[in-house]
Order: C-alpha cells, then sequence, then structure tokens
C-alpha cells in the first residue's frame, strides 16, 4: 500500500504525459519507463505475466482519484472489455522536467500492446536475459505477433533516443 | 490388473496415480516422492489460520494432489471439445500438480518479508519455476521429454500463449481454486461458502472470448464457460470464494500472527546478516541462520518449511534479544496482539457504505501514515523492543468485471445465455454485480498497553475527522 505523498506522484505522471493517460496498463508502463530512466516518481515494480507492474501505483492511483488530484472515466473498448482514462487535475509543474516530459509524451500516444512488450523487454533485460527480445515474444506470442514486436522495439528506440539521467540500455 | 498408487483424501476420497497405463502419471508420481514436493507436506495450506481453526492443519501437499485431480476432471472436459490429444494437456496437469512448489514457510507472510529485506528466493513463483526447470523434479519430468519441464514452467509461470489447457492452471476455473474453495471449508469446518462442484463441473464448456489491454483488441483466447443451467451455481462460486476472504484467509486472528511471524523473520534477519546470529537464540548450523546468510541459494530456501519455524520458536523463546525472545513466546503461546478495526470504527462513526468507499481507503492512507511516522519515532528511541504496533492493510476482489489491469477473459465467467452468447457473470447476476471489493485495515498493540491503545484511537479519530469532501 503506497502513502499519501504517492497520490500526487501518481497524479504528477499524468499531469506530465500531457494531461492525460488512456489505460491503466499505459499508466504502468509509463511509470516503470521513467523509473529506470532515473526520472520516475520512487515506485517498486515487480515481474507479472502482464510486465512490469507496481502495486503502489495501483493504490496510488486510487488515492489520488479519491483525493480529486486525477479523475478516472472507465469505457468500454471496441472488443467487450473495460479500460480507464486518467486525467490530471493538478497545476502546471512550475519547474518542468524536459526529459520527463519528453519520454512521457512519446509514450501517451503509443500502443499500450506495444508498450507492454517494451517495458517488459526492458524488465527482462535488468533480469539479466541477454536476448529480451527473443525471450518477450516467447512469453507473449499473442501480444507479440501482427508486427507488434517490432513496432515495440521501434518505440523502444525513440523512448532511448531521449536523453535522460540514465540512458536506457540498448537491447 | 493394472497398479495404482493411490491417495485418500478427505476431499476428493480416492486420488488416482494411474502408474502402470499412463507414462506421465507414473512420472508425476515419481515426482511426488522428491525432495522439493515432499517438502510441501511440511508447509500448511493456510499457514496460521489454525490459531483460528484448530483443523486447518492441511498441507500443501495435498492441496496439490487434490488440484492434480481437479485437473485431471478439468482436461476430461475439454476431451468432450477436442478430439486430438494435444500435449499442453500434459503439460496442464503437471503444472497444476507443481503450482505451489515454490512456497516457504507461512507462505505470503515469509514473502512479504522477502520483499522488504529484497529476497529472490522468497518469491514462491521465483522458485516454483527455478526448481521445475533445474532440479531433481526437472530430471524427472524430461524422461517425458527434453522441453517438458520448461513447457511445464512456463504454464506455472503464466508465459506463453493462453490455451484453454492453460487455463486449466489459470483462470476463473482453474483446478488450485477448486480445490481450495472447497478443501479450506472442509478443513476450517466453516459451513457457509459452499458451491456446487458437480453441477458446475457438468455444466463447464470451451468458448471463444474477446482479449485485449487497455483499448487495443488482440484477438480473442479459449477459456472454460458455464452453460446457461450454471447460473446459480456460478454465482454460489463467487459467494463461496467472497465468504473465505473475511473468515478464513484475512481473519483478524491469523493476521495478527502472520504479523507477528513477520516481524520475528524479519528481526533475525537483520541481525544474522548484522554479523550477530547468536544473539537470535539458533544454532549457526540452522537453516533460518543460513538462509539469511545466502538467501540467493535455492538449497537454502529448501531447508526452510513450517516445522522449522515452529522448532525454532523454543530457542529463540530463549534468546537474548529482547525483542526476539518476546515474539517467539507470544507465537509459540498464541498470545496475539489486540486489534482495532479502523473500517468498523469507520462503519460505526459514519455508515456502512463509507467504510468501503474510495474516501475512506484515503482516510485510512493518511492514517496510517500518521501512526507509521509516530512508530518510526518511538522505535527510533527503542531500537531493540518489540514493535509497539502492527498494521494489517487488505484488500481482495471477489470478482473483477472485464479487464482492470490485472484482469482478462481468463478472470472472467462467462454464461452461456439462450441466445447463445456469453455473457459475464456480473451482467447475469445481481448478487455477484452487487459484491463490493472486501477491504480492511487493521492495527495491532499488545495487550495492556493503554498508551498504544489510545494513541491509536487517537490517531483514527483525528484521520476520519478529516474526510474527503
Amino acid at each position: 500500500m503506497a502513502g499519501l505523498d504517492y497520490a500526487y506522484r501518481a497524479a504528477a505522471i499524468v499531469r506530465d504525459a500531457g494531461g492525460y493517460i488512456v489505460g491503466r496498463t499505459k499508466l504502468q508502463k509509463i511509470a516503470y519507463f521513467l523509473e529506470v530512466a532515473g526520472i520516475g516518481s520512487g515506485f517498486h515494480f515487480r515481474y507479472k505475466h502482464y510486465g512490469p507492474y507496481s502495486e503502489q501505483l495501483a493504490s496510488a492511483a486510487q488515492h489520488a482519484s479519491a483525493l480529486k488530484l486525477i479523475t478516472e472515466h472507465e469505457s468500454v473498448a471496441n472488443w467487450g472489455g473495460l479500460y480507464s482514462t486518467f486525467h490530471s487535475c493538478i497545476p502546471a509543474d512550475p519547474a518542468p522536467n524536459p526529459a520527463r516530459i519528453r519520454m512521457a509524451n512519446e509514450m501517451v500516444n503509443a500502443d499500450a500492446v506495444e508498450l507492454e512488450l517494451a517495458a517488459t523487454a526492458l524488465f527482462l533485460a535488468k533480469e539479466g536475459f541477454t536476448d529480451p527480445w527473443t525471450e518477450t515474444a516467447r512469453r507473449k506470442p499473442d501480444k507479440a505477433d501482427a508486427g507488434r514486436l517490432d513496432n515495440a522495439k521501434e518505440l523502444y528506440q525513440r523512448l532511448r533516443a531521449v536523453p535522460t539521467p540514465h540512458l536506457l540500455p540498448a537491447l | 490388473m493394472p497398479k495404482q498408487q493411490r491417495i485418500r483424501d478427505p476431499l476428493h476420497d480416492l486420488i488416482e496415480f494411474n502408474v502402470d497405463r499412463v507414462h506421465l502419471e507414473a512420472v508425476l508420481w515419481r515426482v511426488v516422492q522428491t525432495r522439493p514436493f515432499q517438502r510441501l507436506r511440511r508447509i500448511k495450506q493456510l499457514g496460521f489460520s489454525d490459531v483460528v481453526y484448530p483443523g486447518a492443519t492441511h498441507s500443501r501437499l495435498l492441496h496439490s494432489v487434490g488440484v492434480f485431480h481437479t485437473a485431471k476432471r478439468l482436461l476430461r472436459v475439454i476431451d468432450k471439445y477436442v478430439s486430438a490429444k494435444n500435449p499442453r494437456a500434459d503439460q496442464a496437469l503437471a503444472a497444476a500438480l507443481l503450482h505451489d512448489l515454490g512456497h516457504g514457510p507461512f507462505s505470503h507472510a515469509f514473502e512479504d518479508v522477502g520483499e522488504r529485506f529484497g529476497l529472490t528466493m522468497a518469491d514462491h513463483e521465483k522458485v516454483s519455476e527455478l526448481l521445475i526447470r533445474d532440479s531433481e523434479i526437472a530430471d524427472e519430468l524430461r524422461t517425458v521429454g527434453s522441453g517438458f519441464a520448461n513447457d511445464v514452467a512456463d504454464i506455472v509461470a503464466g508465459n506463453g500463449p493462453k490455451t484453454i489447457y492453460s487455463a486449466v492452471v489459470s483462470s476463473q476455473f482453474d483446478a488450485d481454486r477448486l480445490d481450495y474453495v472447497r478443501r479450506d471449508r472442509l478443513m476450517t469446518g466453516i459451513k457457509h461458502a459452499a458451491i456446487d462442484f458437480e453441477w458446475l463441473m457438468e455444466n463447464l464448456e470451451i468458448g471463444s472470448v474477446p482479449y485485449g489491454v487497455d483499448e487495443t483488441s488482440i484477438g480473442s483466447v479459449e477459456t472454460f464457460v458455464l452453460g446457461s443451467k450454471a447460473i446459480y451455481a456460478a454465482e454460489a462460486y463467487v459467494l463461496g470464494l467472497f465468504q473465505l476472504y473475511p473468515t478464513v484467509c484475512f481473519h483478524k486472528a491469523t493476521r495478527g500472527a502472520e504479523k507477528i511471524y513477520a516481524e520475528l523473520l524479519a528481526r533475525a534477519i537483520t541481525l544474522i546478516q548484522n554479523g550477530s546470529a547468536k544473539n537470535t537464540g539458533l544454532p549457526r548450523s540452522h537453516p533460518l541462520v543460513k538462509f539469511a546468510q545466502k538467501p540467493d541459494k535455492i538449497e537454502a530456501v529448501l531447508a526452510l518449511d513450517d516445522t522449522v519455524i515452529w522448532g525454532a520458536l523454543a530457542l529463540m523463546a530463549d534468546s537474548k534479544d529482547g525483542c526476539i525472545s518476546k515474539l517467539a513466546q507470544r507465537l509459540r503461546d498464541r498470545q496475539l496482539y489486540k486489534c482495532i478495526d479502523l473500517r468498523t470504527k469507520i462503519a460505526r462513526d459514519k455508515t456502512d457504505a463509507d467504510a468501503t468507499c474510495p474516501a475512506a481507503d484515503t482516510v485510512c492512507a493518511g492514517i496510517r501514515d500518521e501512526l507509521t511516522k509516530w512508530h518510526e519515532e518511538w522505535s527510533g528511541k527503542n531500537p531493540d523492543a518489540p514493535p509497539r504496533i502492527l498494521i494489517d492493510e487488505v484488500e481482495r476482489s471477489p470478482y473483477n468485471l472485464t479487464n482492470k489491469e490485472t484482469g482478462g477473459p481468463l478472470n472472467q465467467i462467462n454464461i452461456r445465455t439462450a441466445g447463445n452468447h456469453l455473457e459475464d457473470v456480473a451482467k447475469r447476476s445481481n448478487v455477484v454485480a452487487e459484491l463490493k471489493t472486501y477491504k480492511a485495515f487493521r492495527v495491532y498493540h499488545a495487550e495492556g498497553d493503554n498508551e498504544a491503545k489510545d494513541k491509536i484511537t487517537q490517531i483514527m479519530d483525528a484521520g476520519i475527522r478529516q474526510w474527503p469532501a
């Protein structure tokens, strides 16, 4: 469970991603990339079968919603499932971090599945897998299909090109 | 007459391994005899639940064998729909038997401590995977095929394509859940949480359901669905799981014992890692000392089980360290801390509905922050004393309608309608639709420590007064 200060950190991620994020998966993966790049909010991530995931962030987002730092709207996707859209309600950062904003904006417009694949490959690389893309495809064959793995690799390269305190590793 | 190996089980009666006729079952019978699997005999399925339900002493070994038995039933359901033999069926059966292999002593409480100290071998999923891929169990599994052990490990880890066979191991109708919801009820002696198992099995079908991530569609996946006549059985199944949380899994006394155990373990690991192992009261050769010194070694975690911890309590109760000795005595003698339930207090001070609403979550988080601050200050002045308060926060949803991040189609219960469509049970059952997430927030203190009790109450009252507008 996250402390209340983490609610502000969760809201700040939404704010820095341009004011809104579509989907819990996307919120999680954006936060993960920011963390690895050294411009994160201090959330701790573990590997789940849907990729890097932070219980702390999930609970912080709930608190942020209750404190009206963000709003969360649930919608029905065209495939029948529910997904959430988060909107930031906190004021603009008086001293924004350009690298964080650039990176978050790159991800907020990405495809959720491709972002999950890229985050998974990065997590596996940090776990010591020498070929994390192959391992990602092996673990998530359904998601890696239909050219999404290649798109995830391109997305990763774009994220890696953002100058951040900790450069993302070459995968 | 072909030879059978049989286990007598209080839930399923006879569980059979057809060792003469079915090569896989002969292999799995040998797997049952291995040291890592036999270790599960000494790990209780419900951890400390026997402080509340003395009958709930059943082991993870018996549960695992029960899951194997239930998985065979589920595979027979699949056989009705799929004529050709699929190798994934064997993988799923082995995975069902081995899904709990990596649990440490008192399972989830041990994992919580592991997370606090960054001990990777306290993560049961990781340990299960390692043991299936590379141990004497892996050697047995490879007699089925060279890649069989890895395929089984992947199913247990949730890797690979989502198929009807992976649904046997992980889905709303997986063999694990279908076993423990009944077994835990039977062994605790509770009379609620009953499910209509045979009717559920009789009405299980295979259906194809859409699958996606957030707003993006991926395709469809095959999973278990229920025929229309099983709507009430489905409802009772969800209710059964829901009722187990407050009365068994998250009972306040069980959780109180877990919290004491976690603090005892954390203190022991800290002392051992600081070179003060002798202050724990344990000999240098004790498995817990070895684990704390070499937590990355799988051998170290394999030497741990519930009985090792129970045995250690007598030694730790005589420890020179006041914290260790007091906590060990408490656990040994069931002298648990007293509990103040914040959400119950909110229900009393405001309304029942308020107790679990999002605003209450925020109030609880603020109160937790205040309690933690107060306790850290106190601990700073009394570094060698046992904790003055213990905080327990739990949240469990009985049933999530489609695709919260941790959900997805395998976590749905779909009912076939009269018009041959699949519809989520939450849309067909008003009872399921109205179920709220179970949430508890408790603060424990030592009996007689009225100062702590007053401080907890004062912080709680102040927090509730700051209810979000």
